[in-house]
């Protein structure tokens, strides 16, 4: 019999429909892998497994029984254990009282602490993970931790255990262990969902797969009965939703800004591309690929460990943001809530924060000139209502980062990195913002732009170098189609 | 045009409790509305208004500095003993031992005050913990250099006795001096009016520097205020450095008032200022706060206490007093913000 069931299942977020209608059915003793594009509901879709989530609409069934009103709680006394990217665990605790907590054996209010460590390190035993387990769980590695949070679900007996990317930052030994306890699980007849990036570990893996694509279900087969082009095809395949323009501008045959093999640490490894004067390069790749930290890198955040680059031919080493701005770069964050805007400060602050040293003399402030600074690139910016003297806190999505944009187009730099420009702005503000983009491209800027929307990539780039951990894996010019993109993006180990 | 208050009612709610205490201990005060009275208010207020002020910039960029009291003790003695150096006196003169001895307790202060920046934005360290330590060694420091006794006034019959006084009286014009007033018996508190002219520099600082807008975006967010070039550190150290130099310059008022530097000098003095800084509306949180909101908070603290002294009201009551109108503040604070729904952040 299904072990579980959605039917119909609808998640609404203000603004967005996260599942639309979605079906799935889980059997015992089966792998069922999920996926999709960022953003195409596997994570929703997870959390309201786990109970974690209220569907809008639609019914779940357990073992043919109706779920009335699913808790976490409730879904944990059921039999199923969500392990998210995040892990929950508590780091100081150790890995018996972690993989007890809420269910620890005791009488009268006193722990059975023998018993916990005993059945602890039989079930972690079991996963082949030999730990004291008494051992704070912090001083695990992290495919450790995965493990001790399988542990809990194995004590719990859990009959269902759904993984949201258990492989994102593992080894390919690591990988490899966890492929094997899955398949044991397995053989135990628990049901396994799955979320992956990793084509090749999910045709490995999975006996069936759902592929998700803007909150719709569009497949659901037999892993054996569908190839990775084709799956590629069907996670991408859409009506895209912005045209892309030919560019009316010639870029520069000198590049301005040079990356020659630069590394930091895991999450990028010898990255080397060029971008010009008079051209929008797109940096592609899934979430983590290692984009956002070249981006870091080039505007002064983040140092290299090995590698150079180069600007206007000169050799280019900014230690500070302050540094990478005198110099002409500016990075145009992913998080304008955390890292662009100070939200307590109003939209002409904001604006003129980097440029102050222009409407100063001797560190005075000339309030006449800062006025009509900022008010100049508000409204070049199309900030709405121009009013410069509002508090960013109190503005919507799109007109927060088009005051970010504003104070970026201040700077007048040569280069300028935009880091998921349009995440979380309605159509309007999107269009834009695109608008601006291509402008800056116009008026002989390089611009490089990073997004995990495909269509927003296709879009604007004239040129995409596509990165898949930590690495370049290719550079795409025309023509530049979602599926090329996505091959390199997702292409086997 | 004070910008980075959080709205109307928390702008002035301040000023409205100062001039309603006011009110009240004009009325049930003996003595409490007079020329005479106002001026000492001014004059006990000085010392702790001028450390408010130093707290407000540290407190506007998020962060603490509970090391200003001590400092102040530590700047105090050595101010003291520069000053009644017979060798400086012979060389500068009494006058001059008063100037020297005034940039020494500046100077101390700011060097403290650039340690605990530098430990705190170079190391990362949290300034809570930083300025604690330091709070304790600065404490021990001027123990240590007294010996654990008031340096200052001379003993009779020391040899040099006629100058070590003249140059404690040159100090004393500086920090218990009053410019006469025509028409009344009492002057205005020299100490006072350095304040005065420190809230003026500090709005000044604040609302129109480059500094000053450094000031509030780091403590509005760090992350952000950084990616714009903001040299978040440099700004750090900068703001340390005006609170400690403010704690030298209260230990060099100190002295001059008392003619004497004790080691004891301005104990707990930090949280006073911090109570003061917060009633005046500066958030803990950061990216709030202003000078002329310091210099309130100062008044109402300097206020209640004149007021319930006057009435006899045991010393023990005043403390219990202050700490219930800190609550009231922040409760108040917390009220203001909850009703307007909290839209700034």
């Amino acid at each position: 019999m299904t072990l579980l069931t959605l039917r119909g299942i609808t998640k609404r977020y203000p603004g967005v429909t996260a599942l639309d209608a979605v079906d799935l059915d889980i059997d015992p003793g089966t792998v069922h892998a999920l996926v999709g594009e960022n953003g195409a509901g596997k994570s929703t879709l997870l959390k309201i497994v786990a109970g974690a989530e209220r569907p809008d609409a639609g019914v779940m069934t357990w073992k043919g029984q109706p779920i009335a009103a699913p808790t976490p709680r409730e879904a944990l006394l059921r039999g199923v254990t969500v392990i998210y990217q995040e892990l929950m665990l508590a780091p100081n605790l150790s890995a018996a009282a972690n993989i007890y907590l809420g269910t620890e054996p005791g009488h009268r209010g006193l722990l059975d602490a023998s018993a916990m460590r005993h059945r602890a390190a039989t079930a972690l035993a079991d996963l082949g993970l030999v730990i004291d387990p008494d051992q704070p769980v912090g001083e695990l590695s992290v495919a450790q931790r995965q493990l001790v949070e399988l542990a809990r679900a194995l004590v719990r007996d859990a009959q269902l255990v759904a993984l949201d990317e258990p492989t994102a930052t593992l080894t390919a030994h690591e990988v490899a262990h966890l492929v094997a306890q899955i398949e044991w699980l397995r053989a135990k007849g628990i049901a396994v969902v799955f979320v992956s990036h990793r084509l090749d570990e999910i045709r490995r893996l999975a006996d069936s797969i759902t592929v998700l694509r803007d909150g719709h279900r569009v497949w659901t087969g037999p892993a054996a009965g569908i190839d990775e082009r084709t799956l590629i095809r069907t996670m991408v395949g859409r009506d895209v939703v912005f045209e892309r323009c030919p560019p009316n501008r010639k870029a520069d045959a000198e590049p301005v800004l040079s990356v020659r093999d630069v590394s930091r640490g895991r999450a990028m490894r010898n990255v080397s591309f060029d971008v010009k004067r008079g051209e929008i390069l797109g940096l592609g790749g899934l979430v983590g690929a290692g984009r956002s930290e070249v981006a870091r890198v080039l505007a002064g955040i983040d140092r290299p460990e090995a590698g150079s680059l180069s600007l206007r031919g000169q050799p280019y080493r900014p230690r500070s943001p302050a540094d990478a701005i005198r110099a002409g770069v500016v990075y145009f964050p992913e998080d304008r809530k955390r890292q662009g805007l100070v939200l307590g400060m109003r939209i002409r602050e904001n604006v003129t924060l980097p440029v102050l040293s222009r409407v100063s003399r001797g560190g005075l402030l000339q309030a006449g000139a800062e006025r009509h600074l900022a008010q100049t690139a508000a409204t070049r910016a199309d900030v709405r209502p121009p009013d410069i003297e509002r508090l960013a806190g109190t503005l919507s999505g799109g007109n927060q980062q088009k005051v970010v944009l504003a104070k970026w187009l201040l700077t007048d730099a040569e280069v300028l990195i935009f880091d998921e420009p349009t995440r979380g702005v309605d159509i309007g503000a999107k269009t834009e913002i695109h608008r601006q983009i291509r402008a800056l491209a116009d008026a002989g800027k390089a611009v490089i732009v990073i997004s995990s929307e495909l269509p927003e990539l296709i879009a604007l780039a004239d040129r995409a170098v596509v990165m898949r951990e930590g690495r370049v894996q290719g550079e795409l010019a025309e023509p530049l189609t979602p599926e090329a993109v996505m091959a390199l993006a997702f292409r086997s180990a | 045009m004070i910008a980075h208050t959080r709205s109307w009612i928390t702008r002035y709610g301040v000023v409205a409790a100062l001039i309603a205490m006011s009110v009240v201990a004009t009325l049930v005060a003996p003595g409490f509305f007079s020329l005479a009275n106002a001026s000492t208010i001014l004059l006990h207020v000085s010392i702790n208004g001028i450390l408010t002020l130093g707290m407000t910039f540290v407190i506007i960029t998020a962060g603490i500095d509970l090391s200003v009291g001590s400092l102040l003790g530590l700047a105090g003695v050595l101010v003291a003993g520069a000053l009644t150096a017979p060798g400086l006196i012979a060389v500068v003169g009494v006058g001059g031992a008063a100037v020297v001895a005034t940039l020494i307790g500046l100077a101390v202060g700011a060097a403290v005050g650039i340690a605990n920046g530098a430990l705190t934005a170079y190391l990362s360290i949290n300034p809570f913990i930083v300025t604690l330590a330091m709070m304790t060694v600065a404490r021990g420091a001027a123990r240590l250099v007294t010996g654990g006794v008031p340096i200052g006034f001379p003993p009779m019959g020391d040899p040099h006795f006629q100058d070590k006084v003249a140059a404690l009286d040159a100090l004393h014009a500086f920090g218990g001096g009053r410019i006469p007033i025509p028409g009344t018996a009492q002057g205005f508190p020299v100490p006072a009016l350095v304040m005065l002219a420190l809230v003026f520099l500090s709005a000044l600082i604040l609302d129109r520097t480059r500094f000053g807008r450094y000031v509030y975006a780091v403590g509005g967010n760090e992350e952000a205020a950084r990616l714009s070039g903001v040299p978040v550190r440099g700004v750090k150290v900068g703001v340390y450095a005006i609170a400690g130099a403010c704690a030298g310059l209260a230990g060099v008022l100190m002295v001059g008032q008392l003619r004497s530097g004790g080691p004891d000098a301005g104990l707990l003095y930090e949280l006073n200022a911090i109570a003061a800084a917060v009633i005046g509306g500066a958030s803990l949180m950061g990216g709030i706060g202003s000078a002329w909101g310091a210099l309130t908070g100062a008044l109402l603290i300097g206020v209640l206490n004149n007021a319930l002294d006057l009435m006899g009201v045991q010393a023990f009551w005043q403390e219990i007093a202050k700490g219930a109108i800190i609550l009231l503040a922040v409760l108040f604070d917390v009220w203001t913000k909850q009703r307007n729904g909290g839209t700034t952040q």
